[in-house]
């Protein structure tokens, strides 16, 4: 929590920078107020410093709207005054007056708002400019006149220095500032899309699931019952005498169990429904059907997201076939598995000749953008000579 | 027969009962879920119930557990499950506790009229019925392969035969050889799986499915 004190001053601070012409104008009423008194009496050269200071004043109060401008229009007033023979404050004289604050004031604007190189032309101009006023009305003769000589020199440059430094580390955190929004938008951006990506997976993961549901109770069902409806003719008309019309049904009959076949196949490939029993049965399940002696272990405490399951089963069943048609294996292994990570690890080794790896357009290939969509990493080590052992790494949920 | 039928989709449920009922069957009851199921077969202790895999509510596996359950408190009651998809752990799962009575077929079957009334029929006789492809995945899963390859491929074919229920008479018409040469090739499978020979083709199946299935 903040104090008191500090939650005045935030208010401060944020109304100064929403308001920053306001701001601007109050800091130049208040060099010109405080440069009053050092109006000299002579009437021309009243008149000449009161309009020097009123222009000065002028390029502090816009200074943020053109920094480089006010800059360029505060040097020229000023040397306008060097060559009129106007020391600062219409005196000729070194002493520091509030309209040369105005120019210290320019020069940090400068720094603060404008690339480096122009900055540094500004703190040359000024420091230039300084050189000239100092050459010309730094006392030379006199007691002590070379300290007072050294003593200016230091004090002018070290004043206009700062002021360009200070400007600069402005302009430094202004620019770290601004970089961190950036990351920060970044960030918020990267993690908005993982969770629309999260969603679309499970989307799909879902509407996948929901087409085999559709299959199973619809085209499944009907095609199962006409048939049923043609078998029974079938053999209806294998009591009457009518041959052409027993081929014709025999046929159909034939095309509708064969459709039942393509069509189970097709809705296993969309979703197994076992799946949804979690992956330890669909998994068994899989093995069974493998050309290869299996060992399967599934070491899964907390189920993981069905769009998971389902990309840990089909990469499985791609593994398993696979290890069927290339490596010549005589048993093959699957282990699924939780890690310390949270994260579910699927490793399918088998004792065949190896030299599995990815290629372009191949199986792995499919498998590795499968896994990619959700995070996750495949690691293919498969040595000419075996074993293989293809290791899959997914994220809990997508 | 008296049959109960429990299958979620009305189209079959009907299609079945009809086709049934046409063949001199008597339907006493057609259900769409488990629990109905349960209720139809106490209330009419049926020869035989029909039973869907998947249905209402989680269209998951219902239908196995309920004929589990059956097919455990009402033994005298023959089970036959067809299902979407072949689960060979489902069938060696039904038929793990009591292997009679007991039937796992693909639903596709009931396009072969005949073939799945008998199938029924063997299983309401006390009998069982595997669907081939079943055992064609047992098998084919190669989980015994060291054993299995000391078997002649003729000693396969016969043995998932044997594995499906089918008697050595079935055996011979289907392949079309001697009932004595059958004999002679079952003899060979069981001594060369370490399986005593038994009388009844209930314990043979017994046998090859504790076997495949272990």
């Amino acid at each position: 929590m903040n104090t008191y004190p500090e939650r005045v001053l935030q208010q401060v601070y944020a109304w100064t920078r929403g308001h920053p012409r306001v701001a601007d104008g109050t800091l130049a009423l208040v060099l010109l107020a405080s440069s009053a008194n050092q109006i000299p009496d002579h009437l021309v050269f009243m008149v000449g410093a009161i309009a020097v200071n009123v222009l000065l004043a002028t390029t502090v109060a816009l200074r943020r709207r053109d920094p480089t401008a006010a800059f360029a229009a505060g040097a020229v007033i000023v040397a306008a005054q060097l060559a009129g023979g106007l020391g600062a404050g219409g005196y000729p004289s070194l002493g520091l007056t509030a309209t040369d604050l105005a120019i210290v004031v320019l020069l940090y604007t400068l720094a603060a708002y404008r690339p480096r190189r122009t900055s540094v032309t500004g703190l040359a101009v000024c420091m230039a400019g300084a050189a000239i006023a100092i050459g010309r009305y730094a006392p030379l003769h006199g007691p002590r006149a070379g300290a007072v000589l050294l003593l200016t020199i230091a004090a002018v440059g070290v004043t206009l220095l700062a002021a360009w430094v200070l400007g600069d580390a402005a302009a430094y955190r202004r620019a770290y500032y601004v970089s961190l929004q950036q990351r920060l938008t970044a960030a918020e951006r990267a993690r908005d899309l993982e969770e629309k990506r999260a969603r679309a997976v499970d989307a799909s993961a879902a509407r996948l699931r929901r087409i085999e549901r559709d299959l199973h109770d619809g085209a499944q069902v009907r095609l199962a019952a006409l048939a049923l409806a043609l078998g029974e003719i079938k053999e209806n008309l294998e009591q009457a005498d009518d041959a052409p019309t027993l081929a014709l049904v025999s046929s159909a009959h034939q095309n509708a169990k064969e459709a039942l076949t393509e069509l189970r196949d097709l809705a296993r490939g969309i979703h197994p429904p076992v799946l949804d029993q979690g992956l330890r049965p669909a998994l068994t399940i899989l093995a069974e059907t493998s050309a290869i002696p299996f060992a399967l272990t599934v070491e899964v405490t907390e189920r993981p997201s069905p769009a998971i399951e389902a990309i840990a089963y089909f990469c499985t069943a791609e593994l398993l076939a696979n290890a069927a048609k290339h490596s010549a294996a005589a048993h093959v292994a699957i282990d699924v598995r939780e890690q310390d990570t949270g994260l579910l690890r699927l490793a399918v080794t088998d004792d065949g000749v190896g030299g599995a790896r990815v290629a372009a357009g191949g199986g792995l290939a499919g498998l590795l953008e499968r896994v990619h969509t959700v995070d996750g990493r495949l690691d293919v080590k498969s040595p000419a000579g075996g074993p293989t052992t293809i290791t899959i790494e997914l994220p809990r949920h997508a | 027969m008296r049959i109960v039928i429990a299958e979620d989709a009305a189209i079959m449920r009907d299609g079945l009962t009809q086709t049934l009922t046409r063949r001199g069957h008597d339907v006493v009851a057609a259900v769409g879920d488990a629990a109905t199921l349960r209720q139809a077969v106490e209330d009419h202790r049926p020869d035989v119930a029909i039973i869907d895999v998947r249905m209402p509510p989680t269209h998951t596996d219902e239908g196995l557990r309920a004929a589990t359950a059956i097919h455990r408190d009402f033994p005298e009651i023959g089970v036959l499950v067809f299902s979407q998809y072949v689960e060979a752990h489902a069938a060696t799962e039904l038929f793990a506790s009591a292997p009679t009575g007991v039937g796992y077929l693909l639903k596709d079957r009931v396009a072969d009229v005949s073939d799945f009334i008998d199938a029924i029929t063997r299983v309401a006789q006390g009998g069982t019925v595997l669907d081939p492809e079943v055992v064609r995945q047992l098998l084919g899963a190669g989980r015994r392969a060291d054993s299995l390859a000391a078997l002649t491929p003729r000693e396969r074919e016969v043995l998932s035969l044997v594995a499906q229920g089918r008697s050595n008479a079935a055996i011979a018409g289907a392949l079309v050889i001697s009932p004595k040469v059958v004999e002679k090739h079952v003899a060979n499978i069981f001594d060369k799986l370490g399986l005593a020979p038994s009388e009844t083709d209930n314990r043979r199946v017994i046998a090859a499915i504790t076997y495949l299935g272990s």
